[in-house]
This record gives structure tokens, C-alpha cells and sequence, in this order.
């Protein structure tokens, strides 16, 4: 899922404190299920945010609402009612959900609550980790289905750099070193051949190099038929 | 009664069914009459249904503002003084279980009091606390 976290208050604040009513908006997705912009937590900001002692002069006026999905632009333009007054959306979902609202209310500002931090998963109750870059070209049936991409933190394709130690990374203490788990997935695979094969030069093309990426389906909407 | 619904243009033409990605929907041709099905366990409200209809007689909107299901109905314990509903007796059960002590149904307000009648010297101020000093 994408995984995202509320901006301090104080960022919020700023962005928000110009405008006489705005409507405070969660997204019942990704975000709902890791516990950071679903109406829920909509509901805890409007209140947060209607406290005066964040404003010299008088605060917004506050509308809460939440929608099953922001980033689907004909959804939302079809189900999402923007009260009369409204003159910003402050919205709790991911990037891409904040952006179809922006091209679909345009010229409404439209302000993101969450900073979005990465496509992950969730390995315990409140314990979000990363586990995916989209890279565009997955390799995860060569590495015991542990991606070196978004796991190890300099992306290695070949084994563990000189950082590895005791299992950790050199770049912090509590993150595992991707490569240790690597091995010790084939190994229980009885897989560690695929570790003596060298892998070639990543292509970055498919991961963004080259300019945002978009996907046709064949078959539906304007896509080839 | 259903989350997924249509209206009166829906002709049965089954292009929800057959474009739907949780594979949600169904059918049964039965007694000549027509039935479609819908299974909200495996329903992704992903919309397609809506999308893709030629009727427009998909109503999506049953899926975003859903009615509230009853799933289960418990006596409770009530307050003993203002008769605030608390919580279950099974759950109170749970709680002295693991509390190894019995509970006082009390509501959070009259909780204080009563732990504020159980220290009548502190809420006076006429004891000082014994921090273990001469």
C-alpha cells in the first residue's frame, strides 16, 4: 500500500491559514488502513486545527468529509461534494490523490495534509516498512522475493557492499542489510545458485528515467481496443 | 439488501459482470427470469461496474454511503449511580479476571469521586504525604 505521514501541524497551519473555509478531506484507502489520512483521522485534524491558538486572527471555517478513493478523477467528480464557500481542500490522501482532486476542482487550491513516504507494507500492528520502489522491471524472483531496490539502501544488485555487519546496515541500526536476508532466503529456498548469477546493468527506463510513466489497458476506456 | 444496485435501465446485458476485476458479480438464469448476483466479500468497490455500463444503471453511490449492519447485541452493566451504559458483563468479567480484583461499575465521572471518597485525607489537605523521610 502507499504509505503516508501527517505533516506537522505547524506546515499545515501555514498552508491553511489564508482561506475562510476549507474542507477537510480523507481518502478511505491506502492511507485509511496505515492509520494516517482516513475520515478518522480527518475528523481528529479538523479539530486540531479549529484550536484559535494556532491563529492571529480568526481560523477557517472547517467542513470534514472522506471519499473511498481520491485518485480517481470521474469518482470523484461524480460523488465528491464540495460544500458552497469552500476555498481550499486540505487533503489527507497520498500525492496522487491530491493531484487528481487538483485537476478535477481546478482552480480550487488543493493542499496536502500528508507527507506521501513510501509503497510499502505493513510486517506488525503499527509498523509500516518499505518494500517497493516501483521500479518498473521486478527482479524479485531472482532475490527470494526480497527486493535489493527498495531494501537495500544503496539499490545493489550483487551482493552486500562492505556496510554489512552482524546482519545491519551501516546506515542505521534497526534496518536489516537486504543482501543477509537475500542469501539467507535462497539458502532456505535451496535457491543460492541465483546468487552466483550476476546480474547486468540495471535499466532505470521502466523505473521513471525517462519522464512520468502511464499505463494503457487494452481494452477499456480510450484505451486500444 | 445489496450494496451493488441498479436501476430501472438496467437489460441485463451483463457487461458489469463480465468487466468486473474482483469477479463479484454473477449470474443465474432460472424459471426465465434473469438474476444477477453480487458478492461484497470479493467486491473491490473499484467501480469498474459503474464505469463500463452502457445503461448507466450501475448506482455507486450505495457503495460510498452503505447502510450500518446490526452484528451482535449484549446486555450491559450500567453505572450505579447515573445509569451511564459501560460495558458488557463478559467484559467486566475480563477485566476483574485480569485485574485479579473486583470492578465498581462507575462512569468515568463518578469513578473520581468515588476514588476521591476513598482518600478523603488527600482531598482535604489535611494529611501530608509520608515520603518515607523523618
Amino acid at each position: 500500500m502507499i504509505v503516508g505521514d501527517l505533516k506537522p501541524l505547524e506546515e499545515i497551519v501555514s498552508t491553511i491559514k489564508a482561506y475562510k473555509q476549507v474542507l477537510v478531506l480523507g481518502c478511505g484507502s491506502c492511507v485509511t488502513v496505515c492509520l494516517s489520512g482516513g475520515e478518522r483521522e480527518a475528523v481528529q485534524l479538523r479539530r486540531e486545527l479549529s484550536q484559535m491558538r494556532h491563529y492571529q486572527s480568526a481560523p477557517p471555517k472547517f467542513e470534514v468529509d472522506s471519499i473511498l478513493r481520491q485518485c480517481e478523477r470521474d469518482l470523484v467528480l461524480e460523488f465528491q461534494n464540495i460544500p458552497a464557500g469552500t476555498d481550499a481542500v486540505l487533503s489527507l490522501a497520498c500525492g496522487a490523490g491530491v493531484q487528481t482532486l487538483a485537476d478535477a476542482f481546478e482552480p480550487l487550491p488543493v493542499i496536502p495534509a500528508l507527507n506521501t513516504t513510501f509503497l510499502g507494507a505493513s510486517d506488525k500492528p503499527g509498523i509500516w516498512t518499505e518494500k517497493c520502489k516501483g521500479c518498473g522491471d521486478c527482479i524479485l524472483m531472482h532475490t527470494g522475493g526480497v527486493c535489493p531496490v527498495a531494501r537495500c539502501a544503496k539499490s545493489l544488485f550483487n551482493g552486500p557492499c562492505g556496510g554489512s555487519k552482524g546482519g545491519y546496515c551501516e546506515v542505521g541500526k534497526d534496518i536489516p542489510c537486504a543482501w543477509t536476508q537475500i542469501v539467507a532466503r535462497l539458502k532456505k529456498m535451496n535457491k543460492l545458485h541465483f546468487y552466483e548469477e550476476v546480474r547486468t546493468l540495471k535499466n532505470w527506463e521502466p523505473g521513471g528515467a525517462t519522464g512520468p510513466r502511464r499505463r494503457v489497458r487494452t481494452g477499456l476506456g480510450d484505451g486500444p481496443k | 439488501m445489496s450494496y451493488f444496485r441498479v436501476n430501472e435501465n438496467c437489460n441485463g446485458c451483463l457487461a458489469c459482470m463480465e468487466n468486473c476485476p474482483a469477479c463479484a458479480l454473477g449470474f443465474v438464469d432460472q424459471d426465465g427470469r434473469r438474476t444477477l448476483k453480487h458478492n461484497m466479500t470479493k467486491c473491490a468497490r473499484c467501480g469498474q461496474c459503474w464505469r463500463i455500463c452502457p445503461q448507466s444503471a450501475v448506482e455507486f453511490q450505495h457503495f460510498l454511503v452503505g447502510q450500518w449492519d446490526d452484528v451482535i447485541k449484549l446486555d450491559l452493566v450500567h453505572c450505579r449511580v447515573c445509569g451511564e451504559p459501560l460495558y458488557s458483563p463478559a467484559y467486566r468479567q475480563k477485566v476483574e479476571s485480569k485485574l485479579n480484583s473486583t470492578d465498581e461499575p462507575l462512569c468515568p465521572k463518578h469513578r473520581q469521586s468515588y476514588a476521591a471518597s476513598m482518600w478523603p485525607h488527600l482531598v482535604s489537605g489535611k494529611a501530608k504525604p509520608n515520603l518515607g523521610g523523618k
